[in-house]
């Protein structure tokens, strides 16, 4: 490959700006019509692991971090002072396949900057994609970020070249994207975001997110924070310039689906505002997921938190727990957490900071409860409920059992009879069980007494190392 | 007794067949690495392959596909009581039939399982941890069409023989290529070409002359591995977890 030495430079640019974006998942596609190179694998494979400990699977990168925009929380803003760099087309195609050969990668993650315009940048990545699959014959996965206000046909033909798209909502709320995005206008996220769902509806393929115990798979159309969005019509795609779809040529649009991110920790929103958000992203758009990125402070703002801020990697863990019981456990965002306590409890999950503040409903009867019931109990899983309900069809649970069915029984405990009897220690108190799980948590980490300010280190998690090792880093670099 | 065989798959089935037809087996162990002892007696299996056939069917008929799958993967690990436990397993199998496919708590399926877990994991592992290299045709003598054909290569050495199960996988990845996937430590390599594979030996001191490219997209990778990292979320333990410091070795990112 001619000039190597300035593809180098770029790369490291390009990969740079790109990594703090945290989808990484290249599951879920099957693409195997026949090609020169590739399968995209339907389960997920990882080529390497990153000194963070991320895995590595696909090329992460941005087609160029040259932006006309001013996102204040961004480190390649306009106004800020970096090194620039863009891709040719054809460099960056030829890179691709030339990893994806070697396999060092699986597939494909790209994004970028607004260069010029929207549609220019779009254009320009676009034709990459399109050397990639027909020059070059590549059939691994690809997924490629849409920028805010690119037009419906760019987004139509960089839908049919990738396996699954993304346009980031970025801020849980319309005041804060207009205080710290003010070039992104909630409709240029928005309109891709509905135009994808509809062409995915059209060719069959919408699946969404979750199990069959989820909420998420009924389908509303509300107000998004005042912005009108009904699921669209043939007259409205029309109003919105959307083209109609010619029979056929749609087949292969974006099989993947559709995901978001949004920054966590940049904003004062709460947990209810943002879960809340991801939520009805899931039921308007049927997003197969909506990531969420714990905001890392690369720019000093007086809109933005300190510098010296760690990142909220345990907020963002919580969030993420949150979202699996949307996805998984049939929760609903009103009922993981009300107006009066907006914040989930950082020191337990979200399934115990429920039970605890709905202590009335248990102890609940393992032999009794029904399915969704059961669902709810903390140290219950999707399957061992499942197989809660089988065993008892022959024979009663007993206590014993439920270990080997695969039931968390310290955490369990304070919540369930089993036949009938009580196993937890003493009253079904919140304060005290609350009191008694985290002493557990403590031995188990061999931890002193917790003391206010450091409340997080009472968590032996890995986040929570993590978070420490993340302090130490900056203060080490800032010193 | 214990018997031993040639180490190979058909000779292994042919100890299987001696312990049914003449005596009993109290283990079975590859001949190359048995410790001889004067005092327990021993009994060198030849391998013949109608008798290993007959028992490959008897497994497949009388247990089950999946039974007959699960053998063959652990098989390939490189436990070194494997064919022992394998022998007990097949001995419950020809007594319970395909039933023994889900007596996940019985020892002698259980141990089993556990083995064919490893193999499993390792195999998925390797999808991602192979790295190919492209290297020069060596053609003797001929200099006018050097730039001919490219070669992948990619050298392994993973705990469990599992090269012929990952050999489809890169098969269907890369159909309009020459490839070659090298297991040193067992000196086999898969050799492909179009989509087509075949097994064969090769000596693990052997060298290939990378291409000139092959350099330049290697510090690329480098490059792009240093930078992806993000300084603030540094783990090495989760990512010595993930991917175990053994395999570093062949892996391009560390070198
Ligand atoms: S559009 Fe905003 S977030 Fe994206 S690169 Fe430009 S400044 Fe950064």
């Amino acid at each position: 490959m001619p000039g190597m030495d300035v593809t180098l430079e770029k790369l490291k640019i390009l990969a740079d700006s790109a990594k703090y974006d945290v989808s990484c998942s290249s599951s879920g596609a099957d693409r195997t019509k026949a090609k020169k190179m590739g399968t995209a694998a339907v389960s997920g494979i990882c080529h390497s692991w990153s000194a963070d400990g991320r895995c590595i699977s696909l090329l992460k990168i941005l087609f160029s971090n040259r932006c006309v925009y001013d996102c204040e929380y961004c480190v390649n803003r306009r106004s800020a002072d970096v090194e620039r760099a863009s891709f040719e087309p054809e460099e960056l195609a030829q890179l691709t396949i030339e990893f994806y050969k070697r396999n060092y990668i699986e597939g494909l993650f790209l994004s970028s900057a607004v260069e010029n315009s929207p549609d220019y940048t779009a254009e320009r990545i676009l034709k990459a994609l399109s050397l990639l699959r027909e020059k070059y014959g590549f059939s691994g996965y690809i997924h490629a970020k849409i920028i805010p206000g690119v037009s419906p046909e760019l987004v139509r033909e960089i839908g049919l070249q990738a396996d699954r798209l993304s346009v980031n909502i970025e801020l849980p709320t319309k005041e804060s994207l207009a205080i710290l995005a003010p070039q992104k206008k909630a409709a240029g996220i928005l309109n891709p975001m509905r135009q994808i769902t509809n062409t995915l509806e059209e060719q069959k393929s919408l699946k969404g997110a979750g199990n069959r115990f989820s909420k998420l798979k009924q389908r509303e159309d509300l107000l998004l924070n005042g912005l009108e969005l009904p699921v669209s019509t043939r007259e409205q795609e029309a109003k919105y310039g959307i083209l109609p779809y010619k029979k056929g040529d749609l087949y292969n649009f974006a099989p993947a689906g559709q995901t978001t991110q949004m920054i966590i920790g940049a904003t004062p929103e709460s947990d209810r505002q943002i879960i809340k958000m991801s939520e009805s992203l899931y039921k308007k758009f049927q997003m197969k997921r909506v990531y969420f990125s714990a905001y890392i402070p690369v720019v000093s703002s007086s809109k933005l938190p300190a510098l010296l801020t760690p990142p909220p990697l345990l907020r963002e863990h919580r969030l993420y727990q949150a979202d699996w019981l949307l996805r998984f456990y049939g929760f609903s965002a009103e009922e993981l957490l009300d107006e009066e306590n907006p914040f989930f409890d950082l020191e337990l999950d979200p399934k115990v900071t429920w039970a605890l503040r709905h202590i009335e409903q248990f102890p609940i009867e393992i032999n009794k409860a029904s399915m969704e019931e059961l669902l709810r109990i903390p140290g219950v899983g999707n399957i061992s409920a499942m197989r809660i309900v089988r065993q008892r069809r022959l024979s009663a649970v007993k206590f014993d059992d439920l270990k080997k069915i695969g039931v968390v029984i310290k955490r369990a405990k304070f919540f369930i009879t089993c036949c009938g009897r009580y196993y937890g220690e003493g009253e079904i108190a919140p304060e005290k069980i609350r009191g008694q799980m985290l002493s557990a948590e403590r031995i188990k980490y061999g931890l002193l007494p917790p003391n206010k300010e450091e409340q997080l280190s009472l968590f032996g998690t890995e986040r929570t190392h993590l978070l420490a090792a993340a302090k130490e880093e900056q203060r080490g670099l800032l010193v | 007794m214990d018997y031993l065989y040639d180490g190979s798959f058909e000779g292994f089935l042919c100890c299987v067949y001696a312990h049914y037809y003449k005596e009993k087996a109290d283990g079975i162990y590859p001949e190359e690495d048995y410790q001889r002892s004067m005092l327990y007696p021993f009994y060198l299996v030849a391998t013949e392959s109608e008798k290993a056939e007959r028992v490959y069917e008897a497994i497949q008929n009388k247990i089950s596909n999946a039974s007959l799958r699960r053998v063959y993967r652990t098989f390939l690990s490189n436990d070194p009581q494997k064919e022992t436990k394998l022998l007990h397993y097949l001995i419950l199998g020809f007594r319970k039939g395909r039933m023994i496919d889900s007596l996940h708590s019985v020892s002698e399926v259980y141990n089993v399982q556990q083995i064919e877990k490893k193999v499993a994991n390792e195999q998925h592992r390797l999808l991602g941890l192979v790295r190919f290299s492209t290297i020069e045709e060596s053609k003797e003598g001929s200099n006018s069409e050097s730039k001919a054909h490219q070669i992948l290569y990619a050298p392994i050495e993973p705990d469990h023989n599992i090269l012929e199960l990952i050999a489809d996988h890169f098969a269907k990845r890369l159909p309009m290529e020459t490839f070659i996937l090298h297991d040193l430590r067992r000196e086999k390599a898969v050799f492909c070409q179009d989509g087509n594979w075949y097994l064969g030996d090769l000596n693990r001191n052997i060298r290939f002359t990378v291409t000139e490219d092959e350099l330049g997209y290697r510090s690329l990778w480098k490059r792009y591995f240093d930078s992806i990292a993000i300084l603030e979320r540094t783990n090495p333990a989760c990512q010595k977890r993930c991917m175990p410091v053994r395999y570093w070795k062949n892996l391009t990112e560390f070198h």
